[in-house]
């Protein structure tokens, strides 16, 4: 018996997906959710072997969500929009099914994930490349954290600096730092370039923390923020803020 | 060129006193050749193939005709006065030859100066309208696709609430359906149309409203508050993306249920209508939020040529959209 957890916030569209997946005797939906915060929670509690999932969320959309499982299932997206650059996905999601979701459709998608399930393929291997992509319409204003089990959503205007830490990056805001399991370069690439520039190697600065920038070394600097850390500034680092503030 | 034939003959007959049979030849042979000339002056100008220096080209003209045209004067009249009677007059004509080049000469280019002057006019006015053609074409295009915007994602969406409701309650989904096709129905109808009646805005609402309470059920309420708005106008399809937005902006900030309130008052000389939604200020929606807006605010621009005429401003945990419509621009636009 296959686990499966439901995560849409339309009623109607959860039902729809139950429906489909009343023919299928193997399967069992252990819950149904209307948003990110509430799929979280119950993906903990029963760990499903599939879930569905909408993007477009209340609180938490379906990618954060993501990003926050340390044991993510296999997943099969459901949403009315195909910017989410359909085809790469095919290759990594088990599959995107586009709403309205017919019969036919959704049968191939389940057939598809019901092989690989059969063959134990580790389901988690396969998103974590896609979230490692520019999957993202558009810049995040904010970034996702787990703090002691609890989700925390940091606005992008309350962070001082990011930095990497081994596997995590360490995300210091007005309210204190917080770990997050990801890289620096995943974390550039979701926030707007705009605001938000990689000085070093380890460092992602917001422009208007900047308050001064000293000589150090040869060849680097070092920056003074609005909150009083100093950062490292390399070579590179020094030309990008160059070309961003145009001096 | 009948005036320049009685100067001729005046100055032919004051200045110089020569018989009358020598003024009339004269002085017709003389305008019959120079009339000639004018006329092929202004075919050549006019046939130039390009507008690139043509005043230059024109002055070109003027001055080759001017020559040919005393040169023939002077052989064809040499030729026709060959008697001895008019041997004076004949060493009279070689003498006045500069005076009559430098007339003809003058006479000629003011003539295709005029000629050049007026091929350039036409052209720049033929290129004005066109460019005036071209901006209102695209004008119409870019309007005709802002309308557009409002459709996809929500249509199958709604499709998708259908799917669903097909399976589990078979009756509400040809309710749905009814509802989606009165949707489309007055959109498509009323594509064309600049400015419409609020009452019709406030009907197409109802039915887009009544789609998304069957998506969203009860998490959606939208309370109405508006009076004495009868005879007001709105262009089409503003309304109603402000709406989208706001419900997305709402449900999208919060889990409970939603209230949405749509003010609508009449001021002078203006209509406005105020949207609010709640939204949660640490949790902003991640993407997409403002192109609603934009697009309306894009909108208003090409139909007004104002930019004042969209407000938002956030106050606590409530949005608020503010829209002016001017109440006669409107009219006078209409009968464009």
């Amino acid at each position: 018996m296959y686990k499966v957890v439901l995560i849409d916030d339309e009623a109607l569209a959860r039902q729809l997906i139950a429906a489909h997946l009343q023919s299928y005797s193997n399967i069992q939906i252990v819950a149904q959710c209307g948003d990110g915060f509430e799929g979280f929670k119950a993906i903990q509690q029963h760990e499903p072997d599939l879930i569905f999932l909408d993007i477009q969320m209340p609180r938490l959309n379906g990618f954060e969500m993501l990003e926050l499982l340390d044991n993510k299932p296999s997943v099969i997206f459901t949403t009315a929009f195909d910017e989410y650059a359909v085809k790469a996905f095919e290759a990594h999601a088990v599959d995107y099914l586009l709403k309205p979701v017919v019969k036919d459709r959704f049968d191939k998608a389940m057939d598809k994930w019901l092989q690989s399930a059969a063959t134990r393929q580790a389901s988690a291997t396969n998103v974590a490349p896609l979230l490692e992509n520019n999957i993202y319409e558009g810049y995040q204003h904010r970034v996702v954290v787990k703090d002691n089990g609890l989700i925390r959503i940091i606005p992008a205007a309350d962070i001082h600096y990011i930095e990497a830490d081994d596997d995590y990056v360490r995300i210091v805001t007005k309210n204190g730092a917080y770990l997050k399991k990801s890289t620096l370069s995943h974390i550039e690439q979701t926030l707007d370039p705009q605001q938000f520039v990689r000085v070093h190697r380890s460092y992602l600065v917001p422009v208007n923390q900047l308050l001064r920038i000293e000589p150090y070394e040869k060849e680097s600097h070092i920056a003074l923020l609005q909150c009083g850390a100093k950062v490292m500034v390399s070579k590179t680092g020094m030309a990008r803020l160059k070309t961003l503030l145009g001096w | 060129m009948f005036g320049v034939l009685v100067v001729h003959v005046a100055i032919l007959y004051f200045l110089f006193s020569f018989s009358t049979e020598v003024i009339v030849y004269d002085a017709l042979i003389s305008t019959i050749i120079m009339a000639a000339s004018i006329w092929g002056i202004i075919l050549l100008v006019r046939a130039y193939p390009t507008n690139v220096a043509v005043t230059v080209y024109a002055l070109f003209v003027a001055l080759f005709i001017s020559s040919v045209t005393v040169f023939a004067q002077y052989e064809v009249l040499k030729w026709w006065m060959d008697e001895p009677a008019y041997y004076g007059y004949y060493s009279w004509l070689s003498q006045t030859l500069p005076v009559r080049f430098l007339a003809v000469w003058m006479f000629a280019t003011w003539v295709a100066t005029i000629s050049a002057f007026r091929k350039n006019l036409a052209a720049l006015d033929s290129r004005f309208q066109q460019q005036t053609d071209a901006a209102a074409l695209l004008r119409e295009a870019e309007l005709f696709k802002l309308r557009q915007q409002l459709q996809p994602h929500f249509l199958y969406n709604s499709l998708n609430s259908i799917n669903a409701l097909i399976m589990i309650a078979p009756p509400r989904a040809q309710e749905m359906i009814g509802k989606l096709s009165d949707f489309l129905r007055s959109s498509v109808k009323r594509e064309s149309d600049d400015v419409i009646p609020i009452e019709d805005e406030l009907n197409y609402i109802g039915s887009y409203l009544a789609i998304e309470s069957v998506r969203f059920g009860d998490r959606l309420k939208v309370v109405y508050n508006h009076k004495g708005i009868e005879g007001t106008t709105i262009p089409p399809f503003l309304l109603q993306p402000i709406l989208e937005n706001a419900i997305r902006f709402g449900l999208y900030g919060n889990t409970g249920t939603v209230e949405i309130t749509v003010h609508i008052q009449q001021m002078p000389g203006m209509l406005e209508l105020t949207v609010t939604n709640p939204y949660d200020p640490d949790i902003q929606p991640s993407r997409g939020t403002g192109f609603g807006l934009k697009g309306i605010q894009r909108r208003l621009y090409l139909l007004y040529a104002r930019n004042d005429l969209l407000d938002t401003h956030k106050d606590g945990r409530i949005f608020t959209t503010i829209l002016k419509i001017p109440q006669h621009h409107v009219q006078s636009r209409s009968d464009r």
